[in-house]
């Protein structure tokens, strides 16, 4: 009985869930679609746009009051969180995964790792160790701090996540689908070679894909530091793997499927802490990673790719 | 029989000094260490060498990027700790619980591995990435409802060892306890590297897919691997938790994982005495930097990538003085320089022995019968039917997107034919795997060259050797008589094999890796690997692509006298028509996955429909070119 009267509320926290992990995703799979690289450090890239969503937080506050409008502090905050992470992946793309392309995939893999675990210190030496929290109370308007309808509750700061993260994977849906650099985004996706020999700069591509997709996973970092109301230095690694299995589960390479993939893995995540302790919530995302992995390596919409021989 | 493990006299010596030297040094540096904490330091450094070369087994060996490999250290460590202290008062004896330990971990190595090996890669990364975290979870929280792991505090307080009721308690005695181990591993390491296992795993790391055609059976090896480094990992883990005489969950986390990996790149992936320097280097170098501490992970990660940009084969990798000596490869063994052009034209003049001695016969060797491929909607191969006589040389033409590399990716096992059978010496071959027709006695070479390019050229050769040896992990780490005898003859099999080549593949080129030859003699490397799997029958997909004339017309020679002094039988995949009519015995042609000819070379190529299917139709009846003609690759 208490199952079923939890579930619309598991629904809202599921999506809210969901709809973070499918920012992340949205990143990985635009990188393994034309790189084929899986870009270890985009955990730790969310993980710098929550800090940078602190800090302007943190920056814009005095005392418990806010310096101006706070509709104007979340736009702040978001936009900065992109800007931050967008530029780290930029720079990390251009010292540490360009030299690569060329390499085998296993070099690109392990540089990766190396930039992930670079960045991950370089935040603990510079932020410590210890989380810093999000004064978020000054952010939420009065009237619509907790909505209940009937016994399901609706915060403002879910709320905010779900329409930011739904409004961010619209645009980017255009983006991809009816824009000059959508359609070469996908040519470039298919036949990076062909791609060049079209005159698309494919290397302009490639950095725009780290530009948007680590911009994506930073907005994702901060949305989660504004809901949790904290950040520490170690997130990005729990937020990397599961933005990757969103993204394994959709079929990587395949940018709605990372977009469905997260959804679904959030509203796994919300019934899965209905049924098990909360100390093994995490084992659900490595169960689903695991099991897509080894039935379905292709993912829900993914394709599957045969060796030319 | 020349048994290549014997060395010539001054090489031994120099070798056995080095030995004793190194041996004397370890013996003696637990004695000059100022202090414990030093001794601590070097019996620590003991327990790196050992947890990297585990690792240089699975990543360096294999190639696989296995990021559950610190997790197994963690299962040995608190096997250890679970059957050799108060926990459940199991008190099982040192001599009895290292060799336990270890073999119970490489159980749990081959229980994930037969899960995830399948997965290539990234994904092979990511899973046993995940496999990590649920042990680090399981560590954490299985204190409740029963003490197991005894959650953050960790297990601690362990039996102390005694061996022969001897006991080891001084850190001296760890020392020699630790590094004694430590060089077993070492010794296992270059053992294993020089065998068919590390040959087998060196080749499923350049191109897994060109190592199982030529009969390797990749699953198994990888699960070998993946079994050794855990096997490793587990004794390392039992000594580590003995040493520490505690483990706690932090000491099995990621940050240690990311060290290991640095060790075993820093040295160069598969390169074993630079792994020990590295392991040495990053354990030492971080005791100097103490007040730097903070910066130790970060340092970390740029070395990874830096090392990845700069120097991927590590910091020892082609460093002279600790490769072998390679012989100069302008220079023969008088030293007398020679030019290239010589190399190529020696031993090109037939001699008295090309007299034929074999002709095709009337056996069936290979028959395919009503073999149809479709890849979803596409049929690329429809209902063939195909005879391959005893002793023929067979060609297959046709445009381009015939079906002739479908057909031999069938023949061969890389595809599975969706329908129809594939007879070899009258048993049916059709669905088993590559390594499998490999060792039935198929063996074929590949049109877009799939060599193992940072393999030698004779070690490229032995891979083919592979599946006519059977030394087991015992065999080669024993050196047992009969992995030298199988060794041995691996060795003559291939130099009598190379040496049909003349100068292109044999001298100083022995030691050439595959990536520095010429295309010519990738082809002729490639045809050399597949006869040393000892096939009857050889296929051959285009072996004169990319031939300048002189050298097609060698190939053309050497493929002719393949079957009239060696006795193979040929099928041919060949685009030079002029090759085609001098050595093909019968030619089938393919149009659209069907057989549209057969016969003699005249018969097909005046044939009405052949001549349509290369150059179209005279009256254009159906109108316009058909689509489809532009899929192979």
């Amino acid at each position: 009985m208490d199952i079923f009267s939890q579930l619309p509320q598991q629904l809202i926290n599921g999506l809210t869930l969901g709809g973070v992990y499918a920012l992340i995703a949205v990143g990985y799979t635009m990188v393994y679609g034309i790189l084929f690289m899986l870009n270890f450090a985009h955990g730790e890239v969310y993980m710098i746009g929550g800090f940078a969503g602190w800090w302007v937080l943190h920056l814009l506050t005095s005392g418990n009051r806010l310096v101006m409008n706070a509709a104007l502090v979340i736009i702040l905050m978001i936009v900065a969180a992109m800007a931050v992470s967008g530029l780290v992946g930029v720079i990390s793309e251009r010292l540490a995964y360009r030299p690569l392309r060329k390499a085998p995939r296993m070099n690109a893999l392990l540089s990766a790792l190396g930039v992930s675990i670079f960045l991950q210190n370089l935040v603990l030496n510079f932020q410590g160790a210890k989380p810093r929290f999000f004064h978020v109370s000054a952010l939420i308007p009065e009237g619509l701090r907790v909505i209940e309808v009937g016994n399901v509750v609706f915060s403002f700061m879910r709320m905010l996540v779900i329409a930011v993260s739904f409004l961010f994977m619209g645009i980017l849906t255009y983006v991809v689908k009816k824009t000059k650099v959508g359609k070469a985004m996908r040519a470039t996706a298919q036949d990076i070679e062909a791609a060049t020999f079209m005159g698309i700069d494919t290397d302009r591509i490639i950095v725009f894909v780290f530009l948007v997709g680590s911009a994506l996973g930073g907005a994702a970092g901060t949305l989660v530091g504004m809901l949790f109301t904290q950040v520490d230095y170690y997130v990005g690694f729990q937020a990397g793997i599961k933005g990757f299995t969103a993204a394994v589960l959709g079929g990587i390479g395949n940018i709605f499927g990372a977009m469905l993939g997260g959804i679904l893995l959030g509203l796994l995540e919300a019934l899965a802490t209905t049924f098990f302790p909360s100390a093994y919530k995490d084992v659900v995302a490595f169960t689903v990673l695991i099991v897509v992995l080894i039935f379905k390596p292709s993912g829900l919409l993914g394709e599957k790719i045969r060796e030319k021989v | 029989m020349a048994d290549v493990f014997v060395e010539q006299g001054g090489q031994r010596n120099r070798r056995i000094a080095w030995v004793a030297g190194a041996l004397i040094l370890l013996a003696a540096l637990p004695h000059l260490m100022p202090d414990n904490y030093w001794l601590r330091i070097y019996g620590m450094t003991g327990i790196y060498v050992m947890l990297a070369l585990g690792l240089n087994v699975v990543a360096g060996f294999a190639g696989l990027l296995d990021l559950s490999y610190v997790a197994f250290f963690g299962i040995g460590a608190y096997t250890f700790a679970l059957i050799s202290s108060s926990q459940f008062d199991l008190h099982v004896p040192f001599l009895l619980a290292l060799p336990a330990t270890a073999f119970i971990t490489m159980g749990f190595g081959l229980a994930l591995g037969s899960t995830s090996i399948r997965l290539s890669g990234d994904y092979l990364a990511i899973v046993t990435l995940a496999f990590a975290q649920i042990f680090k979870l399981l560590l954490l929280n299985l204190d409740q409802p029963i003490n197991i792991t005894g959650g953050v505090n960790g297990i601690f307080g362990f039996d102390p060892i005694s061996i022969f009721g001897l006991r080891l308690m001084s850190p001296v005695a760890y020392a020699y306890l630790i590094w004694g181990a430590a060089c077993l591993t070492i010794i296992a390491s270059l053992r294993l590297k020089r065998s068919r296992y590390g040959r087998g795993w060196e080749a499923i790391r350049e191109d897994e897919l060109a190592a199982e055609a030529l009969g390797v059976s990749t699953t198994w090896m990888k699960l070998k691997a993946f079994a050794g480094g855990a096997f490793v990992a587990g004794a390392t883990g039992a000594l580590f938790a003995s040493f520490q005489d505690s483990v706690f969950p932090n000491n099995f986390d990621f940050p240690q994982l990311v060290i290991v990996y640095c060790m075993v790149i820093l040295g160069g992936l598969g390169n074993i005495p630079g792994v020990i320097l590295g392991a040495v280097l990053l354990t030492v170098l971080p005791e100097f930097l103490r007040e730097y501490g903070a910066y130790r992970m970060m340092s970390y990660g740029l070395i990874l990538v830096v090392l990845m940009a700069i120097r991927p084969q590590g910091l020892l990798g082609n460093v002279g003085f600790l490769s072998r000596k390679k012989r100069r490869p302008d220079k023969d063994d008088t030293g007398t320089l020679r030019a290239s052009t010589d190399l190529y034209y020696t031993d090109s003049t037939p001699t008295a022995e090309t007299r034929p001695v074999h002709t095709a016969g009337d056996g069936v060797a290979l028959e395919l019968r009503g073999v149809t491929m479709s890849f979803g909607g596409l049929t690329a191969v429809e209902s063939l039917d195909l005879q391959l006589r005893e002793r023929e040389i067979l060609s297959v033409i046709g445009p381009n997107g015939a079906g002739k590399s479908t057909v031999f990716n069938m023949i061969s096992g890389i595809y599975p034919p969706t329908d129809g059978s594939i007879r070899f010496m009258g048993k049916e071959i059709g669905g088993l795997r590559p390594h499998q027709v490999a060792r039935e006695g198929i063996a074929r070479t590949f049109q877009n060259l799939r060599l193992f390019t940072r393999m030698t050229v004779l070690d490229n050769a032995k891979v083919g050797r592979f599946c006519r040896t059977r030394s087991g992990a015992l065999s080669i780490l024993l050196h047992l008589p009969r992995f030298r005898r199988e060794e041995a003859e691996t060795d003559t099999r291939i130099r009598e094999i190379l040496s049909l080549f003349g100068g292109r593949l044999t001298g100083y080129r022995f030691d050439q890796e595959a990536q520095f030859l010429s295309y010519a003699n990738r082809r002729r490397l490639e045809i050399a690997r597949a006869m040393a799997t000892d096939a009857q029958v050889l296929l051959l997909d285009e072996p004169s692509a990319g031939m300048n004339p002189q050298e097609t017309l060698e190939i053309t020679e050497f493929i002719q006298r393949l079957r009239d002094l060696h006795g193979y039988t040929i099928l041919l995949i060949e685009h030079k028509l002029g090759l085609v009519k001098t050595i093909s015995d019968r030619v089938i042609a393919l149009d659209y996955g069907r057989k549209i000819a057969e016969g003699t070379y005249d018969e097909v190529a005046g044939n009405e429909r052949v001549i349509e299917a290369y150059l179209g139709r005279k009256t254009t009846k159906t109108g316009g070119p058909r689509p489809g003609r532009d899929t192979e690759q």
